[in-house]
């Protein structure tokens, strides 16, 4: 399944950065895991795994992102 | 965890296997837990600083904190270290449990009085009467381009004075369990966290540095070394930022067939002599790792110290990998050549056993 950015945590039209990965791609995964911390100007939230397997990193850390963007894949 | 990560990083722990994967923190986030808990423990324990209560801390030290204590015990100060440092050690003396951050290392200079002559000293002056239950979190390290006085790590500085207690955590799982001993010490202990291993994501994270951390409240005591990776040709002695470096360095040795002992410090005052002198004496050979700078520094500490044992019989002069006697520069292309790094290391033990 896709892993989006929750508009909760960072708008559609906003800006933000994932801060940090706390996975590697290609690793498991299970739901309930916070996978990584998105900033959205000075605040960190976690994003957790909604699903179980094995997650595929699509946007590094420390890279520009928007909120509902697909930053990676749990299969 | 995969297996090479696990040699990369298992701290002196032991998760036990769980159904969920263990939990992972940053540095930033093992610290507020370890403070929180600790506040939640004891009410003599308070944090003061610049933007630690609103903001929860530039480098997200204290997040969370200011909701769950309030603002009686998370109190953010006005831009005067020379006050709330001087604040920190007087609440220290009257029997508080205070955590001060001084948000860049750099910024040393204006209470200096306060640390070096106050708390350093005042249980030596007063017969142990008086004490200074306080820790002094503070930023180092550079790489990310912001200059002389904001890029400084200063480890010898705060090493060198008797009475302070020097911590440098590798990884969060070391964090959080070397700061809850540093709260609950009765001496000054000065927590050097590195900003390239925070998890802040605008300075770059090393990925070594979040580490599996278990919720439970645990201690890692105040200077002991530990062993992370062993090896039969060299030791590489380290701490904070370095320990990554070193095991890189460490892994590509290896592929040359190099067998690279890494040494995480964890503590540089105390020192842990006796794991560097343990480990030296088993390998013969010495790679200090300092991003400090270079002369004086703790590097020379660590080299001196093996030199000085009748135990070690040293196969090669041993090296330090420091940062060269000059102010930080600014522009990247300038600070990064100067900084040490895992090949830096590499090719100083290439030299060492002439391969």
């Amino acid at each position: 399944m896709d892993v989006t950015v929750p508009i909760e945590i960072l708008p559609a039209d906003t800006e933000g950065a994932i801060s940090v990965w706390l996975f590697k791609s290609g690793e498991a995964v299970v739901e309930g895991d916070v996978l990584a911390e998105i900033m959205n100007q000075k605040a960190a939230t976690e994003l957790v795994a909604s699903a179980s397997g094995r997650l595929t990193i699509l946007v590094p850390a420390e890279t520009a992102i928007m909120g509902g963007q697909l930053i990676a894949r749990i299969d | 965890m995969s297996s090479s990560e696990a040699n990369v990083l298992e701290p002196s722990m032991a998760v036990a296997s769980r159904a969920k994967t263990a939990r992972r923190l940053t540095i930033a986030r093992a610290m507020s837990e370890a403070i929180a808990q600790c506040m939640a423990e004891d009410a003599s324990v308070l944090v003061i600083g610049e933007d630690i209560a609103k903001l929860g801390g530039v480098f997200g030290t204290t997040q969370g904190l200011l909701q769950k204590f309030g603002p009686e015990r998370v109190r953010d100060t006005p831009i005067s270290e020379t006050a709330f440092i001087g604040a920190g050690v007087g609440l220290a003396a009257a029997g508080m449990r205070p955590i001060v951050e001084l948000m860049f290392v750099d910024f040393f200079g204006v209470c200096m009085d306060a640390i070096y002559n106050l708390a350093a000293k005042q249980s030596y002056f007063s017969g142990g009467n008086v004490r200074c239950p306080m820790v002094l979190m503070t930023s180092v390290g550079g790489g990310y381009g912001d200059a002389g006085q904001h890029s400084q790590c200063l480890y010898a500085t705060f090493a060198h004075m008797p009475g302070l207690k020097v911590v440098v955590p590798s990884n969060a799982y070391d964090a959080k369990g070397l700061l809850r001993a540093a709260i609950y010490d009765d001496n000054p202990v000065v927590f050097m966290f590195h900003k390239a291993l925070q998890g802040m994501g605008w300075l770059g994270t090393v990925p070594g540095s979040v580490t599996p951390v278990p919720e439970e409240a645990y201690t890692i005591p105040i200077g002991e070394a530990v062993v992370i990776k062993e090896g039969s040709d060299v030791t590489l002695a380290a701490w904070g930022l370095g320990v990554h470096q070193a095991t890189e360095a460490a892994e590509e040795l290896s592929g040359a067939g190099v067998s690279a002992e890494v040494l995480d410090l964890r503590t540089l005052a105390p020192l842990d002599r006796n794991t560097l002198l343990d480990s030296v004496a088993r390998t013969g050979r010495l790679v200090v790792v300092d991003d400090d700078y270079r002369s004086c520094g703790v590097a020379a500490e660590i080299i001196a110290s093996v030199c000085e044992s009748a135990d070690v019989k040293l196969r090669s002069p041993p090296r330090r990998i420091t940062f060269p006697d000059v102010p930080i520069p600014f522009a990247p292309e300038m600070e990064r050549p100067l900084l040490p790094d895992a090949q830096k290391i590499v090719d100083a033990v290439r030299a060492m056993l002439g391969t």
